[in-house]
């Protein structure tokens, strides 16, 4: 269960990825070390203002039914078989923050203005090609896979039945997959070099995201913020 | 960077996720999330599978795995053993890949253990929390289940995902071996 890319002007779509990015890390950061159980429950109340001012709240259904199943197996586990209901509670609401963080980083930061704005700060263009053909890559052979799987059911492959049985249906639909994606290397490999994707070539991104003095002081805010936690939570 | 292996990550990376949608529609007890990652160890060596786990761990995010992307030093382990295991010759024979498999089961196990217990608390979600909490129901710490639980996955996970890798490479053709040289090196076939 993912959500995607949301298109929008909200508040988190006009900031800068990198503001994005730091927000979901700060949160990372901050569940671990604030207080249990009110510093885990203010990143969550903090994080569903935000997607409601960012006005994506589709983003607070898809945490909530990734986050689920996680709250029963807690409140099972650490509740009624650890009587410790606390540590569920705990547990639950830092898995919330983290996944709702990370929700607000995909569904408001496209991969490719992310991928301009690290190209804007000198990121090399092989690192670039890299995330960008890797996003690419995923959804293409994901797909690749579920039509091998349809044309071998075709041809008779039998993907129900024992254990034994589905382990041998899988290598013939995992050879075609693999050898199929191996031989796209060469032909890839030749593409780059005539466009001179050699080592150490940097490109310019046409439209880089801006980055305003009001997001890198938010991010100064945030980075000595979390520091300060960090330091007060070892002091303390 | 060569521009082959520019080419070859990201495709693993896809391979990584591909062969997850597969292992789902067949319903199989295994992840199989890494036989991109170990494919790139075998035929590119370490350094370029450590690239292909980092890589992967990074997409895992926008693809909604939020909380495997905590996992990112076991599927660094998995590169790095892969790499220099296929160098000592893991690929050769069926016994010894099967032999690394269960090695590297315990070491993923071992080195994912303190992430599931202290980030976690043993709710990382899919059948191993299942298999934690039966543990834990027949009066096993939370410490142990956690550890048995991805004990009992990772072996079955890593044996699987070796084995795969060499019957892909072993089935390489001839053509295709040439491209990538060090394949005929992992598999001991000049």
């Amino acid at each position: 269960m993912t959500l995607g890319f949301q298109p929008g002007s909200g508040l988190l779509h006009r900031a800068h990825p990198f503001t994005v990015l730091a927000v979901a890390l700060a949160v990372t950061v901050l569940v671990f070390v604030l207080p249990a159980p009110w510093g885990p429950i203010g990143s969550c109340a903090a994080l569903v203002a935000l997607a409601f001012l960012g006005r994506i709240p589709r983003a607070l259904l898809t945490a909530g039914i990734i986050v689920l199943p996680m709250w029963m197996f807690s409140f099972l586990l650490h509740g009624v078989l650890g009587g410790d209901a606390l540590r569920a509670i705990t547990l639950g609401a830092r898995l919330t923050a983290m996944v709702l963080a990370f929700l607000l980083v995909v569904a408001t930061v496209h991969p490719s203005r992310l991928v301009d704005a690290l190209l804007a700060r000198g990121l090399p263009f092989s690192g670039a090609y890299l995330t960008s053909a890797a996003l690419q890559a995923v959804p293409r052979l994901r797909d690749r896979g579920r039509r091998i799987l349809e044309a071998q059911r075709c041809r008779g492959l039998r993907v129900r039945g024992s254990v034994g049985l589905r382990i041998r249906a899988l290598v013939p639909l995992a050879l075609p997959l693999v050898l199929g994606a191996l031989s796209e290397v060469d032909e890839r490999a030749t593409a780059l070099e005539a466009r001179a994707a050699g080592p150490g070539v940097r490109r310019t991104p046409l439209d880089p995201p801006r980055d305003s003095l009001a997001d890198k002081a938010f991010r100064w805010v945030l980075a000595i913020g979390t520091g300060v936690a960090v330091l007060v939570r070892l002091v303390g | 960077m060569p521009s082959q292996l520019l080419a070859l990550i990201p495709l693993a990376v896809g391979i990584n996720f591909a062969l997850g949608y597969l292992v789902a529609a067949l319903h199989l007890p295994v992840f199989l999330d890494t036989v991109g990652t170990v494919l790139v160890a075998a035929i590119a060596g370490p350094w370029a599978a450590l690239l292909t786990g980092f890589l992967s761990q990074l997409v895992l995010v926008v693809f909604g795995q939020f909380t495997l992307m905590w996992f990112l030093p076991v599927q660094l382990a998995v590169a790095l053993y892969a790499g220099f295991g296929a160098r000592l010759g893991i690929f050769r024979t069926l016994r010894r890949t099967i032999l690394a498999g269960v090695v590297l089961g315990a070491l993923a196990a071992t080195m994912s253990w303190p992430i599931s217990y202290f980030v976690f608390g043993g709710v990382t979600g899919g059948g191993v929390t299942v298999i934690i909490t039966l543990l834990r129901s027949l009066g096993l710490s939370l410490g142990e289940s956690i550890y048995l639980g991805g004990l009992s996955s990772d072996l079955i996970d890593k044996t699987f995902t070796l084995v795969l890798v060499r019957t892909i490479l072993w089935s390489l053709p001839q053509r295709m071996r040439v491209r990538f040289p060090l394949v005929s090196k992992t598999i001991g076939r000049a």
